[in-house]
């Protein structure tokens, strides 16, 4: 029996695991850090000094982050 | 290993809270369960960013007293040193909370009246830190030392305090009809040697828009991690010199690039309010990128809600109260008519109809709509677009009528 098709497809499955951790894949959208402001909703706009760019920078980062606050299993 | 982050499950997957640094991070369902998250029930029907709306707001303003002895004249909840004569007692704001925390807030931004006159203010912040909530504050700086004391003591129990300041020296005076620079300046400097987020919320006028530089370097000086600047608001006591206060259009047109170009120059972070969205989109800087940022115009009702100090509910601070108390906030959320104007932004008219924009910007701020054209749905009247719109349009041209905002006093 050849385990070449299922090994194949733990490989693909890892491989698009790591691509999607790694560049961000399934990110939609942030919300960086806190509004203090109880009258109104203030945003952060620093970013869009760096236009898209933001988002290539951004997004290594969160994935990072996303994965180090992953619950443990008990 | 940082502990595990909050997760609350929506539509189109779910939204992950992250401590440090402080965000709120959106996921699809794949990046979700890949994280360890399920969504249940929530994940039956449409995936689609960003989906009709949120299960539940993201941040809750509250306006935990109306007390405040500083007597700022634009004052937009028209505080008094006596309140409201039926404010929530400290077990009233318990119970809101409990409510808050079933239905999915994330943070808080409590404010006034001025709350740090509250002696059990920081029982309140550690009990929606128990909720899961993050409680965030709103100070003046203009009151006695005894209170400034008591803020330090619990300053930490907070995530972003921010100190409203809305110019350096004399310019604060012309803002606020008050000589406070001093005390609010003690306030920022004794909060920010007990605490890494200490910021400035300054309002913009036409007189401290021109100063903005120097409420910069101020900042910077005192070492605080952001600045807000927020539209000045026809509400309260502010209604009466809106029309001298507000920023001219030329102002408003320069807004953007000019806080960015301080923003390089004193290397500090800049928020803006959701009411400026309209000066920002005027730029026109990429929907994606502005989407990705989170960077919404009018999200009462959706993204933020407020309650008025006797728990009355609201879209947002500055709007009319709903028929309904922040407590019952699960149950009205889903009502079919919730927020009424504030959630009817799809059905907007021209020129915000045929706006790349209207799904970001929203029509504008609300508040400044029912002043200015006496309508709540109308498109904020001081939008460059919608300025234009007028001139090429003039039968468009909305009755500079002024209407009262229904404010609590």
């Amino acid at each position: 029996m050849s385990s070449g098709p299922l090994a194949e497809e733990l490989l693909s499955g890892l491989r698009r695991r790591v691509r999607r951790a790694l560049d961000g894949e399934g990110i939609l959208a942030t919300k960086l850090g806190y509004n203090p402001n109880s009258s109104s909703l203030g945003v952060d706009v620093t970013f869009l000094l760096f236009g898209m760019s933001s988002i290539a920078l951004l997004t290594p980062v969160i994935s990072l982050l996303l994965r180090r606050s992953k619950p443990t299993p008990p | 290993m940082s502990p595990a982050a909050r997760f609350r499950a929506e539509g189109f997957g779910g939204i992950v809270q992250l401590a440090r640094p402080a965000a709120l991070v959106f996921v699809d369902r794949e990046r979700a369960r890949s994280l360890g998250h399920e969504g249940g029930e929530r994940w039956q029907g449409d995936a689609s960013f960003p989906g009709t709306r949120l299960s539940a707001p993201l941040e809750a303003h509250l306006q935990l007293t109306n007390r405040c002895e500083a007597g700022c004249r634009g004052c937009y909840t028209s505080a008094t040193p006596q309140g409201l004569p039926r404010e929530d007692d400290e077990a009233r704001w318990r119970e809101n909370i409990d409510a808050l925390a079933k239905a999915g807030v994330f943070h808080l931004a409590l404010g006034g009246g001025e709350s740090a006159l509250l002696p059990w203010l920081g029982d309140v912040a550690s009990y929606a830190r128990e909720r899961g909530i993050v409680p965030n504050l709103t100070t003046s700086g203009l009151y006695d030392e005894a209170t400034l004391e008591r803020l330090v003591g619990i300053a930490t129990r907070f995530g972003q305090i921010n100190v409203s300041m809305d110019g350096v020296g004399p310019i604060y005076e012309a803002v606020r009809g008050l000589d406070g620079f001093a005390r609010a300046d003690r306030a920022l400097v004794a909060l920010r040697a007990v605490h890494e987020d200490i910021g400035i919320n300054a309002v913009l006028t036409r007189r401290s828009f021109e100063d903005l530089p120097a409420l910069f370097a101020h900042a910077k000086r005192r070492r605080v991690s952001q600045i807000e600047l927020l539209r000045y608001k026809p509400a309260g006591r502010g209604k009466k010199e809106y029309e001298a206060q507000r920023l001219t259009d030329a102002q408003a047109e320069r807004l953007l690039p000019k806080v960015l170009w301080l923003a390089v120059r004193h290397r500090l972070r800049v928020r803006l309010d959701c009411s400026l969205v309209p000066f920002i989109v005027h730029h026109r800087p990429s929907a994606r990128l502005l989407r990705w940022l989170s960077i919404y115009g009018c999200a009462g009702g959706d993204h933020l809600v407020g309650a008025k100090a006797d728990g009355s509910l609201t879209p947002c601070s500055f709007a009319p109260t709903v028929d309904a108390k922040i407590k019952d906030l699960g149950d009205y959320w889903n009502e079919a008519e919730a927020f009424g104007a504030f959630r009817r932004w799809r059905e907007a008219e021209a020129p915000c109809r045929s706006c790349e924009y209207l799904s970001l910007c929203r029509g504008g701020c609300r508040a400044v709509s029912l002043h200015v054209t006496g309508r709540l749905d109308a498109p904020d009247p001081e939008c460059p677009r919608v300025r234009q719109h007028r001139l090429t349009e003039p039968q468009a041209q909305p009755a500079r009528r002024r209407v009262p905002l229904p404010v609590l006093s």
